[in-house]
């Protein structure tokens, strides 16, 4: 319903725009549904007829193999485009608006542009690049531009002036201990952290927008329960419980990634409960109720679109924590030593730190930018989307 | 509801939330096959004896045997009556244990909470005083810094600089000095450091937003204009109402920082504390010992949320404690 020309009221079809039924789809769950049903078929064929060993793409002759991991991710991808981009797509007017309103904060679009690079890095880099290789004999390349004592290197790739080897073109951020590229590391690490962040922040947004508007809605004990529930996930110590289940069943990516956003969506539901509370009391909401908006209706047209809109900061700014800890398991050893995270590399990285600093260096500072940018982000977004807390945080 | 019958009601329902979380660990624990069992089986399979019958002797030596409920109240009789077993690891009672690993985290954790309780809010008000001048931009800048680097990442880079390259810390952290001598606080100025950096950050932005409400208030002009020093206005009239918001934030950021970070930083720095305890116990697979510290961190996330609830209402009169 993109409005270019400002509509007048009494010209409004209305037949058009009312939906006849709840089943009545919106092209963005027809897209939805036509995206994400080949994904599916394609998740139970990989799941049950392709053996552990065999690629997903073998019937096509593409040795490329998807983990559970990343059939999630894919199908967060399709949500965000459908339910994030289009709409904005649809709506040029209030994505002027909101873009007018974030532009003015200089930090947030340069974090964007960097988060930008992160996202279309970890999905176009794995495709481009081959996976990096143990190559013993090019250990500890320096970076670019920089230099080190040429016993370091087993042997230099570029040239060795006085006695000191220089870093090449062809690994831009050096080797590690075992000759990998750390760039085209850092590239797969990207992939991994956007991974992450969306599987994590669509499973906490879910749960936590389900139960928040339940328990507003439910009221009376079922509210007080789900509410002292949401208690014990906050005060639940995550990060321990998830050593223990570590020490107890092992525990790979997909296990941290459903752990954590299990017990991370207990700020999210109390937030949604009371900001689903305020908007019921709203006029528009009771104009609604009048002209027979069943229950569902009210909820589905209008408390989730409002709420949703409100808690985009918070989830922005839970991502950095996941991230975090995903780099500090990796660090302790403990982490999924199967995927290539900046974690692990800042870990491999470790013991070389004296002579090789790149190696920690490298993927730390891209950790650290990746989280500072976040911040930003969500600092801006409660400003573009919340006018009111503008005052607060100018 | 009275004051009295909330804060009775809150100890209550913190003893129930430590009651779930327990329940919950002991679930998880007997659910998964036992590594001492499985030791057992293992050994007897090595020396040519029969797996099956060392297996059942190591469940019945360790009351495996005996139905789910009555090891489940044997299990918190345990754990409420401080009876938290042997570590076979280190040969010691898991609480000896704890409690001698606390001495050297409490070493570190407590200047880390002094400095970040007394300079969050006092940065953070200080900035929104001078709000947009370039004391407030390097105090924002390093408040993001400070929340966005990771702790151990921080750490490692400061041991590099300062202990591998200009050798004024020691590189591994030195258990025999005393408590309040000089070396102490060099060895431990780094850690700390690291830590207030990461948790002071939030602190500084909550404050500093918070206290901007304040600034332009009616009763701040009526101080104003009645003459009251700047210091004493800030001092009575901003920082006051700001403590209240700003102590929520607190317990969260110190407890999260306390339950993760800490870990890290102590085995960045080689200190022996709780983190490293609890690091240690999982790599040496000691049951007993993994289940004590894990169950001392949740104490003190449990009773670290307490409190902050309890400090809000005694802090913000208008708080009813129906609406908690």
């Amino acid at each position: 319903m993109a409005t270019e020309s400002p509509e007048q009221f009494d010209q409004v079809d209305w037949n058009d725009l009312s939906r006849s039924g709840r089943f009545d789809l919106s092209i963005n769950s027809i897209g939805m549904l036509v995206t994400a049903l080949p994904l599916a078929l394609l998740g139970v064929y990989d799941w049950r007829f392709v053996g552990d060993r065999t690629a997903t793409f073998e019937f096509v002759g593409l040795d490329r193999t998807l983990e559970t991991v990343d059939f999630l991710f894919i199908f967060t991808l399709l949500l965000a485009f459908w339910y994030l981009v289009l709409p904005l797509y649809q709506n040029p007017r209030r994505t002027r608006y909101y873009w007018k309103e974030f532009k003015r904060n200089r930090p947030a679009v340069v974090s964007l542009g960097w988060l930008g690079i992160v996202f279309v890095g970890g999905i176009v880099g794995p495709l481009v690049m081959n996976a990096p290789q143990q190559e013993l004999l090019i250990a500890y390349q320096p970076p670019v531009f920089t230099s080190v004592v040429d016993t370091t290197p087993a042997t230099c790739v570029g040239e060795v002036i006085n006695g000191r080897c220089h870093g090449t073109w062809q690994h831009p951020l050096g080797t590690t201990n075992a000759g990998r590229d750390v760039f085209t590391m850092i590239v797969y690490g990207m992939t991994i952290s956007m991974q992450i962040a969306f599987i994590t922040t669509t499973i906490v947004a879910t749960v936590g927008i389900t139960f928040g508007t339940l328990s507003a809605y439910a009221g009376g004990w079922v509210d007080e329960i789900m509410m002292r529930f949401t208690d014990i996930i906050l005060s639940f110590p995550t990060f321990l419980m998830f050593l223990l289940i570590l020490y107890i069943y092992g525990a790979g990516l997909g296990m941290f990634i459903v752990v954590f956003s299990l017990f991370a969506w207990g700020g999210t539901a109390r937030y949604v409960r009371s900001k689903s509370l305020s908007i019921s009391e709203e006029e528009f909401i009771k104009s609604s109720r009048i002209s027979g908006a069943s229950t569902y209706q009210v909820i589905r047209g209008h408390v989730v679109p409002n709420v949703a809109s409100s808690i985009i900061t918070q989830l922005t700014l839970l991502i950095p924590g996941f991230l975090l800890y995903e780099a500090q398991l990796a660090f302790l050893g403990i982490g999924d030593s199967t995927v290539p995270s900046w974690g692990q590399l800042i870990a491999a990285g470790r013991s070389d730190l004296s002579f090789a600093p790149w190696i920690v260096l490298a993927p730390g500072i891209v950790l650290f930018l990746t989280i500072l940018a976040f911040n930003f982000l969500g600092d801006a977004l409660l400003d573009a989307l919340n006018p009111e807390a503008e005052a607060e945080n100018a | 509801m009275g004051f009295g019958r909330y804060v009775t009601a809150r100890v209550l329902w913190a003893g129930v939330v430590s009651l779930v979380i327990t329940t919950i660990t002991f679930l998880l624990l007997s659910a998964a096959p036992n590594p001492d069992v499985q030791q057992a089986t293992t050994q007897a399979a090595l020396q040519g004896g029969d797996p099956a019958a060392a297996a059942e002797r190591a469940r019945e030596l360790r009351g495996l045997d005996e139905p789910l409920y009555v090891r489940y109240f044997d299990f918190i009789q345990g754990v409420y009556t401080l009876d938290w077993g042997w570590s076979s690891s280190r040969s010691q009672p898991v609480l000896e244990a704890v409690v001698g690993a606390l001495y050297y985290t409490a070493q570190y954790s407590i200047p880390w909470t002094i400095l970040t309780v007394i300079l969050g809010p006092l940065v953070g008000v200080y900035s929104a005083a001078n709000m947009y001048s370039w004391r407030d931009h390097a105090a924002t800048g390093f408040a993001f810094f400070g929340y966005a680097i990771p702790n151990f990442f921080f750490g490692i880079i400061l041991l590099l600089i300062f202990g591998v390259w200009l050798e004024v810390i020691p590189v591994v952290y030195n258990t025999d000095v005393a408590v309040f001598s000089v070396e102490n606080v060099v060895q431990l100025a780094i850690p700390v450091f690291v830590l207030v950096t990461g948790s002071i950050g939030a602190l500084m932005r909550v404050s500093r937003n918070e206290s901007a409400e304040f600034q332009n208030s009616d009763f701040m002009k009526t101080a104003k204009a009645k003459g009251v020093s700047p210091l004493r206005a800030y001092a009575y009239h901003v920082m006051r109402p700001t403590l209240v918001p700003v102590s929520t934030t607190l317990v969260g950021q110190l407890l999260a920082l306390f339950l993760g970070s800490s870990l890290l930083v102590e085995v960045v720095f080689g200190i022996p504390g709780l983190g490293r305890l609890t690091f240690e116990a999982l790599l040496s697979q000691d049951t007993n010992l993994v289940l004590g510290t894990t169950l001392f961190f949740t104490f003190v996330a449990v009773v670290g949320n307490l409190i902050e609830d309890l400090v809000f209402t005694v802090l913000d009169p208008r708080i009813s404690y129906d609406d908690r």
